[in-house]
């Protein structure tokens, strides 16, 4: 049965049932339990922002505060993967991996390849990205590009709380390194989720909104800005269809390329700096792919290549706006 | 003949001794054969040290896992890594530990316990971490070991470990295998204070240092911290002073030694002719014994190579699979 | 005095004391800023009563380091609390061997004394190879009968007296017992203790399996010092100035006519099967009964022997000197060599009656 959930119940809820399912599944991270060894309460947090409340009082020790050591747990987690155990490690901060970024990257990522197939890593790392909460320009960026362009490792980054659960417990379940991202000022947006354990695939976009002039390429919280520019540009006339990717690697550019053959017209948007990002990714692959198909150049709408800026006024210009995009839809649209 | 004149049976002496015998031949046999050109990238050898990585993992079974260092067909072939598969991937072979995939640098079989030598230093200590806290998880005698160098055991990742391991009390030995050098840079001047041992104890973890030339001395030790860590004690540290026959990396003049440095190590500290003397000495080995056990390691060092020579390379297809497990 | 100012040294060899007994057992750890800590206050204890020049010997693990830097603030201040150091110049194998050198060079030297800093194996190293300069020590090692634990500030000035004050050279200095071990043909010292243990290889070097003890000799046998001097402490103590030792040997069957509860290591009591023990006189070379084994020096396996090598064991009385350094502090105090008179008034002592109170 389905219930209207938070995106950070979802991912509760996706933990919980999967700890339950599998005695190997244990959590650890700055926080998680959030008092461990203090004198009040053992799980005073939760996690920062309280993702993982509740699940220390029904599965114990499994459930492990660390200390503030990225580069010892991480890499902890990512060996404890190779020794029959399913971690998942939460990063707090993606911006974080600047410190462990070895274990994720050339560890991790690699283990596979450089042992000749040997190897299985079943890793989840989960981290909060992207901005609009004013935590400046260490604790807001979506750094997606980065991960997604390291062979070895999968990366997701859900929309919505259905996809979240699904998306989370496959990646627990998967045999390869995941990068879980999990965008902050989603974790409130409620949907409909059903209550009984359920995967969402990886490499498989979902049609958020189907259309037939123009495609919208996004993840994360820009599908949700997508669909603000979808809704003001439907009443111009202009019917996009908005591709949620839900999953960076692998990447689902076939139901892009299919959208955009028959659109002939593709936006891509993106909450990452625009060099090397998956717009400017997505727009090569499609320019390669559906060259003939498309009627217009393709347009990026990224934030600027800049850090994140701390003051609101700031800030809201740094994210790209529902505004932005359907200028670029407009752009594209233009004879 | 007295049965506790050694900590180990006759039998385990000269299985021992096989174990360093085969390490230090697969070295001396790479350094020819890279200086001759025929083995790509680069290798750095384990010569002179074998005493640890014999003396220690003579403790380990496969359960037990360790995590090695860019320095690491010692603790491979100690660990029971096939000598024949190691040979064909620092060749580059398709019938290679890693399928060609590795090198010299990244030999791993999980199946072993051997998590995998490691290009990045001191990488491996929370790996390792991670292996102990899946044994402790799981509620089997498996232990974690991470081996480091006197350089790698300057690593933020080494220490953070050692506080990891400490506060979760996981079943790990930390091994410093020191050489002197961090590539070429003393160990006197990078490291402010020099024994490791000590600096474990500001984690709550205790160390010991040991020689490591002295398979006696490092066997007896190793034997205690793997059993503390076994019996729930926790972590510990394990130093093992020692010298390194070779530079760093092959091709590597070794001009920052001091003058006859090699030779003097060769002639003083060499682990190999230290357990020979002290075994025959005592009556219980006998010199032919050991003389019978270098001509098979011998020739299955010249049958390792033979094959890897003869061995296909990996091919195009071979390129873009093992990258993930389902993609 | 003849004249020359006295020069003492120094010898703090970072790499004692790290063995696995902090495994087996429950030892100590003294780190290297301890151990730097402990010059400086002997350097302290040295400068306070007129040392002048003092000779350290050198290592690379970060004690010359730190106490450089000590030296460097303090003349920076303009202190003036420290003597003028000095490091020999010598090589560094960072091994018990740096030990014996700087004693061999600084016995050369003409040092008036040198003070110790670590265990029994230590001040063995030093001992060996020192000829006749008294010694002072200050244990920083893990397992020590030889050494006790002194303030070293106290050690430095006590030294610093005993080698500068003509006052106190009559009482200032100890004669000691040691035992010397013959093996075939080559002769080692122990400070304490000779253990016979059936283990036949050096290995980690500590003595903690009780089941392989056979035989023990030793200088003296206290009852409150640990390792194997208080196997026999417990058994017939004898002091430090007794001119005699102990001789035990193990039972290591089921039924031992005696059994012993003995701190063998830190926090290590075994119970350890005797057969016998006696008195061990001075000069008498007496073999020992195991044919093969290893023997261990003040508590540190170090020679394997074999049937032929026919190990003796002799107890030599008045064999080196230390220094006392309660006695020098006493007579220090007695004779006002830390305290002087200021003005016209002479120092006075008075007796301060205790005030009782009446029983309630």
């Amino acid at each position: 049965m389905a219930r209207n959930l938070s995106m950070k119940d979802a991912i509760n809820e996706a933990l919980d049932q999967e700890m339950s399912r599998d005695p190997t599944v244990i959590v650890m991270g700055e926080d998680i339990v959030g008092g461990s060894g203090s004198p009040g309460e053992d799980d005073a947090w939760g996690g920062v922002l309280g993702v993982t409340k509740g699940l220390y009082a029904k599965h114990g020790d499994r459930l492990m505060d660390t200390p503030l050591s990225e580069s010892a747990y991480i890499g902890a987690a990512i060996g404890a993967s190779t020794c029959g155990l399913r971690p998942v490690a939460e990063l707090m901060f993606l911006d974080f991996m600047g410190v462990c970024f070895d274990q994720i990257f050339n560890q991790a990522a690699k283990f596979r390849y450089m042992f000749g197939g040997k190897a299985e890593t079943p890793v989840t790392i989960r981290a909060m990205v992207g901005a609009g909460f004013r935590a400046a320009a260490q604790h807001s960026q979506m750094l997606t590009p980065l991960f997604t362009h390291i062979p070895g490792l999968k990366v997701v980054c859900p929309s919505n709380a259905y996809d979240a659960k699904g998306l989370l417990i496959q990646s627990i379940r998967d045999n390869d390194p995941v990068i879980f991202c999990e965008h902050k000022a989603l974790y409130a947006s409620e949907t409909d989720v059903p209550e009984e354990s359920y995967t969402v695939p990886f490499g498989e976009a979902n049609i958020v909104r189907e259309g037939s002039d123009a495609t919208i390429v996004c993840y994360g919280l820009m599908v949700h800005r997508a669909s603000e520019a979808a809704e003001t540009l439907a009443g111009e006339g202009i019917q996009c269809e908005i591709v949620d990717l839900r999953t960076l690697s692998p990447i689902d550019t076939d139901s892009v390329v299919e959208s955009v053959e028959n659109t002939g017209r593709l936006v891509c948007v993106d909450e990452a700096n625009p060099r090397c990002s998956i717009a400017a990714d997505i727009a090569a692959t499609v320019s390669q792919e559906a060259f003939s198909s498309l009627k217009a150049a393709p347009q990026m709408v990224t934030a600027p290549h800049t850090p994140v800026p701390f003051s609101p006024a700031l800030e809201d210009l740094y994210i790209p706006s529902a505004e932005a995009i359907a200028d670029a839809v407009r752009k594209t649209m233009a004879p | 003949m007295n049965d506790n004149v050694f900590p180990l049976g006759k039998e385990d002496l000269l299985k021992a001794y096989r174990t360093m015998k085969t390490i230090r031949e697969f070295e001396e046999r790479l350094h020819v054969d890279f200086g001759r050109g025929e083995i790509p990238g680069f290798v750095h050898l384990y010569a002179g040290e074998e005493a640890a990585a014999t003396g220690i993992m003579m403790h380990l079974n496969d359960q037990d896992r360790i995590a090695s260092t860019h320095r690491g067909h010692g603790h491979c072939i100690a660990k029971g890594v096939d000598i024949g598969e190691m040979m064909a991937e620092i060749y580059g072979k398709i019938t290679g530990a890693c399928r060609g995939k590795g090198g010299s640098m990244h030999i791993a079989d999980l199946s072993k316990g051997m998590m995998g030598a490691n290009g990045i230093l001191g990488a491996g200590s929370p790996l390792a971490c991670g292996a102990a806290l899946a044994a402790k998880t799981l509620g089997h005698k498996g232990i974690g070991m991470s081996f480091t160098g006197d350089g790698a055991s300057n690593q933020g990742t080494f220490l953070e470990s050692l506080n990891l391991a400490a506060i979760w009390n996981l079943p790990m030995v930390f091994v410093v295998e020191n050489n002197g050098y961090a590539e070429s840079t003393s160990v006197d001047y990078a490291t402010a204070v020099d024994s490791y041992a000590d600096r474990a104890a500001g984690f709550g973890v205790p160390g010991v240092i040991v020689d490591g030339t002295d398979f006696f001395a490092v066997y007896e030790a190793a034997g205690e911290v793997i059993r503390r860590a076994r019996e729930g004690g926790g972590p510990s540290l394990l130093e093992c002073k020692m010298v390194r026959f070779f530079g760093h990396f092959e091709g590597d003049a070794q001009t920052y030694r001091g003058e006859g440095e090699n030779e003097y190590n060769r002639e003083n500290n060499d682990c190999l002719k230290l357990f020979r003397a002290r075994v025959t000495e005592a009556g219980v080995v006998d010199g032919g014994e050991l003389d019978a056990i270098d001509s098979e390691v011998l020739a299955a060092i010249d049958k390792a190579v033979e094959e890897a020579v003869a061995a296909p390379l990996p091919g195009a297809a071979d390129l873009t699979t093992d990258v993930y497990v389902k993609y | 005095m003849n004249g020359a100012k006295p020069v003492v040294g120094i010898i703090a060899n970072p790499v004692s004391a790290r063995d696995i007994r902090r495994i087996v057992a429950y030892a100590g750890n003294m780190q290297i800023t301890d151990r730097a800590n402990i010059v400086l206050r002997l350097l302290a204890g040295l400068g306070a009563v007129g040392i002048e020049r003092v000779m350290i010997m050198p290592e690379n693990s970060g004690i010359r380091q730190h106490v450089v830097r000590g030296l460097e603030r303090s003349s920076n201040l303009g202190e003036g609390r420290f003597p003028a150091v000095e490091y020999l110049d010598m090589p560094i194998s960072a091994s018990t061997g740096d030990s014996i050198e700087a004693a061999r060079r600084m016995q050369a030297a003409g040092v008036a004394a040198i003070i110790v800093l670590g265990g029994d194996g230590t001040h063995r190293a030093v001992v060996g190879a020192c000829g006749n300069v008294p010694i002072a020590g200050v244990s920083t090692g893990t397992n020590n009968a030889f050494p006790r634990f002194q303030e070293p500030t106290t050690v430095g000035i006590a030294v610093g007296l005993a080698v500068s004050d003509p006052k106190l050279s009559e009482i200032a200095f100890h004669d000691n017992k040691l035992l010397e071990v013959d093996i075939a043909g080559h002769r080692e010292i122990a400070l304490v203790d000779v253990a016979i243990v059936a283990e036949r290889y050096v290995g980690a070097r500590a003595l903690w399996r009780a089941q392989n003890f056979k035989e023990l000799f030793v200088t003296f046998a206290e009852t409150e010092v640990i390792g194997m001097s208080v196997v026999a402490g417990l058994l017939d103590p004898v002091d430090r100035d007794t001119p005699e030792g102990r001789h035990v040997h193990f039972d290591n069957s089921n039924q031992p006519a005696w059994r012993l509860q003995a701190p063998i290591a830190p926090g290590v009591i075994e119970t350890i099967g005797i057969e016998s023990w006696g008195r061990l006189l001075p000069d008498q070379p007496i073999a020992v009964g195991a044919h093969s084994g290893s023997i261990a020096f003040d508590g540190e396996r170090e020679l394997s022997f074999t049937e032929g090598d026919h190990p003796t064991v002799t107890l030599r009385t008045n064999a080196f000197r230390t220094i006392n350094v309660a006695a020098c502090m006493n007579i220090g105090a007695r004779s006002h060599l830390l305290s002087d008179q200021h003005g016209n008034r002479a120092p006075t002592s008075t007796t301060t009656q205790p005030q009782l109170e009446e029983p309630v």
